[in-house]
């Protein structure tokens, strides 16, 4: 609390970190993950064959632990953390600004159990060997689905809105427009990832190939 | 080596001028303010800040500002000093460009200039319409940063009460009142500066914010430091009227370009925008051809009143002329008026780029004030120093737009080291008096508190407050009648009896402002007399000072200073001459080049 | 006009930072322009509740009511906004009046916001001059750093910025949108520029712009339309340039 403080507070660091790792690795792996999960809306042959090939990537542990996991944790775990030093007022600030700061908070709760969740389910108890069999297996359980769409739509709202405050945050959208801009695309990160998202479910679901027909042989 | 020791009383312009001085000297400094600093009434100040650059060419100098300055205040100031306040103006604008003040620029980088009333030239520095308080903001943090380095002290929410005067009459300290705590406490210093601005309160309503009451001005005379020219009093032409306080709208709006007219036809019922130019009564230009609408403020005051009450033309038979900026564009108003246009806009919602400003004129300045020596800021009691508007040298009978900015820091930054020679030049300082004399005034200003605390009356503060306003508004501004004059002393006198009897209905000891403001109260009673009596005697009308049954400046009988003394627990008037050793007063006339 | 109309303002007291809270409601005369400052001004010349019970007027900060001093800032109707400004006609009634949450308390409607100013003074909010002696002319500044600077040295301190950020609350200690904006505008300023990489550090310390999270109420609540989220991306983008990427010279 000195005049002469002269470093960046720990904290500075660790909220840089967290904002950094939302996007990258995080956001990139969500990414990642949708497109290969699209795969189920070609054939689940082809779901399989994703599967097979993300399964047998070589240094896989050390990927998953340090790409994917290890960020995953810190961006949940200190985004937890920030989700209890904020105090969500938009009963009184009714903005939009607001209510996207609000929601930001509850969907990254909500994401990060339901992550850790599908992990569990989908990673740990299949030894990572889950086939598109046993998905679709267990989409048929209601509660299961219902978890299924609401983690994907909260996932996708908060990497979209997560978009806007990083471009924000590391003055990367400056200007009042800019800002503005960067909240469009945030708006049309989440859009996307959202409809992506649903339809692979639907494609497990309902046994539902939409592309299937790119299969010529 | 003795550490001398100064207080400062009053953080806005001139008080913070002072700190800094009196700190960059290396001595430390106690900044006592009823808010904090930040909040001071210098923020409303708007137009602008004068200094004779000569930035565009028209051969403007310091001798003509001077000449400006002296002439706009009715050859009533005292002109050496005065004089040396228009030389030192174009390096108090350098300091304030060097502390980073965002004024308005040049394509080429350079400061722009606007021009003001009662001047021919574009002399007045300004940043938007909101100068004073760019001003005291750069100050502001010039002082935070001597703060910050253990320099200055502030005390942020403390009320002066009295100053601590020793047996031989030399100031040895103040006593003040935490507005918290509501404890009295006594501060030993070896000199004392006041800045504490201007009295508007005292009129109820004004342009001035709500701690410009005067109060400590009222307590020093009561004290035995002279109070001067109290007479004279500024009614700035153009306010929006308003309940709980008139609103400025700066004549930065007319140097600009601004227009002031009324209707030709009393019983015009269209709406301004569409009545005709031809049907237009822009009464200032035509009456004052050379100046037009940039008349200092006593004529444009007075022309609106003739306006007003005498030719019945104000708008809708209200009192309100209309303030016309619609044909300036949009972009210039903007990035030159915006401040205060905003203001209008948001208490009046109506945009006044659209549709021409209802104003009227308002309580707005206090030529008068502490008397000082005319050399260095040093009032009649050793150890006492005044600068800012609570002081009465610079502007005479009259104060030309612009010219209280330069005044309150120039008169800080002499006050501040003056003191600082003083204190050093003291063989013993504030730590040698005695303590008695300390514990008698702190015991003396509790016994008043305990007194207001506990007493059982029949009067309200507030009330008192607001009948003293309407009087002295009524009777004591624009045009002032003998007849009336004695008339509204003796209702003062009467208000002075009333207040001994207030009954404060709030009784606690923690953060009590009724408590404060009566002891506010009661020292604006006796400020108020000052002013009227000073009115009643001046028979003849010089600069803001108006009397119509003498319409004509006397300088064979008025050219002097008026010198309020307290003598016997009553005000007392003498008089002194101006010097007048470097212009010869000349008749005053703007509707002509002079 | 308006004759016999009734203002109905209901007003949180607190006699002191520990004493208990509670509401009075008074019925006061209505008049044409009125604000939340004439308000105030009724209820201390004439203390009495509206059930008739005698009580003490209001404490509460004011000064210019022109919403320039920064002073009069308390939540009108659940709002933080200046109380100069508020016009009593663009209110719904009840008129609800409390201090302002995110400072301490001092007394009914006026609270301590010394922390704005201590912020001020942690990230070095002034130009560093030789002194106040003549030293000739500053630098020159474009019309264009004019026109970005000047909205920002707007700033009143009133607090809004802070009462109405999420971020800011007693698990926290964020200086708020005001002081970012300040660091900025100190950054800009030729002169100022040469100390801000202190000014960085600084506000990259506890309670710096990283507690900062986007909810962007900051700049609806500024009465001065102060451009904050502005400031704080390019404060921000400032930031990280030197946290990450200055030791590599």
């Amino acid at each position: 609390m000195s005049a002469t403080e002269t470093q960046p507070d720990s904290s500075y660091f660790l909220r840089k970190l967290h904002s950094f790792t939302g996007l990258l690795p995080v956001g990139a792996f969500l990414a990642e993950h949708f497109w290969s999960n699209s795969a189920a809306l070609v054939s689940a042959r082809k779901y399989d064959d994703v599967s097979q090939d993300l399964q047998t990537i070589p240094f896989r542990l050390i990927v998953e632990w340090g790409a994917i996991f290890l960020p995953m944790l810190f961006h949940g775990g200190y985004g937890v953390y920030i989700w209890w030093r904020g105090k969500s007022n938009v009963s009184a600030y009714p903005w939009v600004g607001n209510w996207l700061y609000t929601a930001q908070r509850y969907t990254g709760l909500i994401a990060f159990a339901y992550i850790g969740w599908h992990l569990y389910t989908e990673r740990w108890l299949t030894h990572g060997r889950s086939t598109y069999a046993t998905v679709a297996h267990d989409m048929r359980n209601p509660w299961y689905l219902a978890f299924f769409v609401v983690g994907v739509l909260a996932s996708s709202f908060h990497l979209g809105v997560g978009v806007w405050n990083f471009l924000c945050k590391w003055g990367l959208a400056a200007t009042a427009r800019a800002q503005q801009a960067a909240g469009r695309l945030g708006a049309v990160v989440g859009i996307t990832f959202s409809v992506v998202g649903i339809l692979i479910i639907l494609s497990f679901r309902l046994n539902w190939h939409p592309f299937a027909f790119y299969i010529t042989k | 080596m003795r550490q001398p020791k100064i207080i400062v009383v009053g953080g806005g312009l001139a008080g913070l001028m002072a700190t800094i001085r009196v700190a960059e000297s290396g001595v430390p400094v106690d900044l006592f303010s009823i808010v904090p600093v930040k909040r001071s009434h210098s923020v409303c100040a708007q137009g602008g800040i004068n200094a004779a650059k000569n930035q565009k060419g028209e051969g403007d100098t310091t001798a003509k500002h001077f000449d400006d300055t002296i002439y706009g205040g009715d050859f009533l100031a005292n002109q050496p000093l005065v004089k040396r306040m228009c030389e030192a103006a174009p390096g108090i604008i350098d300091l304030l460009d060097r502390m980073g003040v965002m004024f308005n620029r040049t394509p080429e980088g350079l400061l722009d200039y606007r021009r003001f009333g009662g001047t021919l030239y574009h002399r007045t520095a300004f940043a938007g319409a909101t100068t004073g308080q760019q001003l005291l903001y750069a100050l502001d943090e010039q002082v935070r940063r001597h703060e910050a380095e253990g320099k200055v002290h502030k005390f942020e929410s403390s009320m002066f009460l009295s100053a601590v005067i020793d047996d031989c009459g030399v100031c040895r300290g103040i006593c003040a009142m935490d507005l918290r705590t509501m404890e009295v406490k006594t501060y030993a210093a070896d000199a004392v500066i006041f800045a504490t601005g201007g009295i508007g309160a005292i009129f109820g309503r004004s342009t001035n914010s709500v701690v410009c009451t005067g109060s400590a001005q009222s307590a020093l005379l009561q004290q035995g430091v002279d109070y001067a020219n109290g007479e004279f009093i500024q009614v700035h032409p153009t306010a929006i009227p308003g309940e709980d306080k008139l609103r400025l709208m700066s004549e930065s709006a007319r140097g600009e370009g601004g227009r002031v007219w009324v209707p030709r036809n009393p019983a015009e019922k269209r709406a301004p925008r569409s009545i005709p130019e031809g049907e237009r009564f822009y009464f200032l230009e035509e009456w004052y051809p050379k100046y037009g609408n940039l008349v200092p403020r006593d004529i444009a005051t007075r022309a609106i009143h003739r306006i007003v009450y005498q030719e019945k033309l104000g708008i809708d038979g209200q009192a309100a002329v209309y303030l016309d900026v619609t044909h300036i564009p949009r972009e210039t108003l903007d990035r030159k008026l915006e401040g205060i246009l905003e203001i209008y806009e948001k208490f009046l919602g109506v945009d006044p780029r659209e549709e021409p400003m209802k104003v009227f004129p308002a309580m707005h300045y206090t030529m008068g004030g502490v008397w000082v020596n005319g050399e260095d800021q040093a009032t009649n009691v050793p150890g006492i120093y005044a600068a800012g508007e609570c002081e009465y040298q610079y502007h005479g009978a009259n104060r030309l737009g612009a010219n209280s900015l330069v005044s309150c820091i120039f008169g800080g930054g002499l006050a501040g080291p003056a003191a600082v020679k003083y204190a050093k030049s003291l063989e013993k300082g504030a730590e040698a008096a005695a303590s008695t004399v300390f514990d008698r005034e702190k015991k003396r200003q509790e016994e008043k508190n305990q007194a207001l605390l506990s007493q059982d009356g029949t009067e309200n503060p507030m009330t008192i407050w607001r009948e003293l306003g309407d009087i002295m508004t009524e009777h004591v501004t624009v045009t002032r009648i003998n007849k009336n004059l004695e008339k509204a002393d003796a209702q003062i006198r009467v208000l002075q009896e009333r207040a001994k009897k207030m009954n404060l209905s709030d009784r606690t000891r923690w953060s009590n402002q009724t408590l404060n403001f009566a002891r506010e109260l009661e020292n604006m009673i006796i400020l108020a007399r000052v002013v009227t009596l000073g009115a009643l005697a001046r028979n003849e009308s010089r600069g803001a000072h108006y009397k119509p049954d003498f319409p004509e400046r006397d300088d064979a009988n008025w050219l002097k200073t008026t010198r309020a003394k307290w003598v016997n627990s009553e005000i007392r008037l003498s008089y002194e001459p101006v010097d007048i050793s470097q212009i010869t007063p000349r008749p005053r006339r703007y509707d002509a080049a002079k | 006009m308006g004759d016999g109309k009734q203002v109905i303002v209901k007003v949180k007291r607190q006699a002191g930072p520990k004493q208990p809270a509670r509401w009075e409601e008074f019925s006061l005369k209505w008049r044409p322009s009125m604000n939340v400052i004439i308000c105030l001004r009724d209820i201390a010349e004439s203390p009495v509740t509206r059930d008739g019970k005698k009580t003490t007027p209001i404490t509460y900060d004011s000064n210019c009511l022109e919403e320039i001093c920064g002073s009069c800032a308390m939540l009108i109707n659940g709002k933080a906004r200046m109380a100069c400004s508020a016009l009593v006609d663009q209110l719904d009634q009840p008129i609800r009046i409390e201090p302002m949450s995110k400072f301490p308390l001092v007394r009914d409607l006026a609270v301590d916001r010394q922390f704005m100013f201590e912020s001020l003074k942690r990230v070095k909010a002034w130009i560093p001059i030789d002194g106040t002696y003549d030293l000739g002319e500053g630098p020159r500044v474009s019309p264009e750093i004019q026109e970005q600077g000047y909205p920002l040295s707007n700033c009143i301190s009133c607090g809004n910025c802070l009462e109405v950020c999420p971020q800011v609350n007693e698990h926290s200690q964020f200086v708020g949108a005001a002081i970012i904006s300040q660091v900025r505008l100190f950054n800009m300023h030729p002169t100022g520029a040469m100390n801000k990489s202190e000014r960085l550090a600084a506000i990259m310390g506890p309670g710096g712009i990283q507690d900062c999270a986007n909810a962007q109420n900051c700049v609806h609540a500024c009465p001065k339309n102060i451009p904050l989220t502005e400031s704080i991306a390019a404060v921000n983008r400032d930031a990280w340039k030197q946290a990450l990427l200055g030791w590599l010279g």
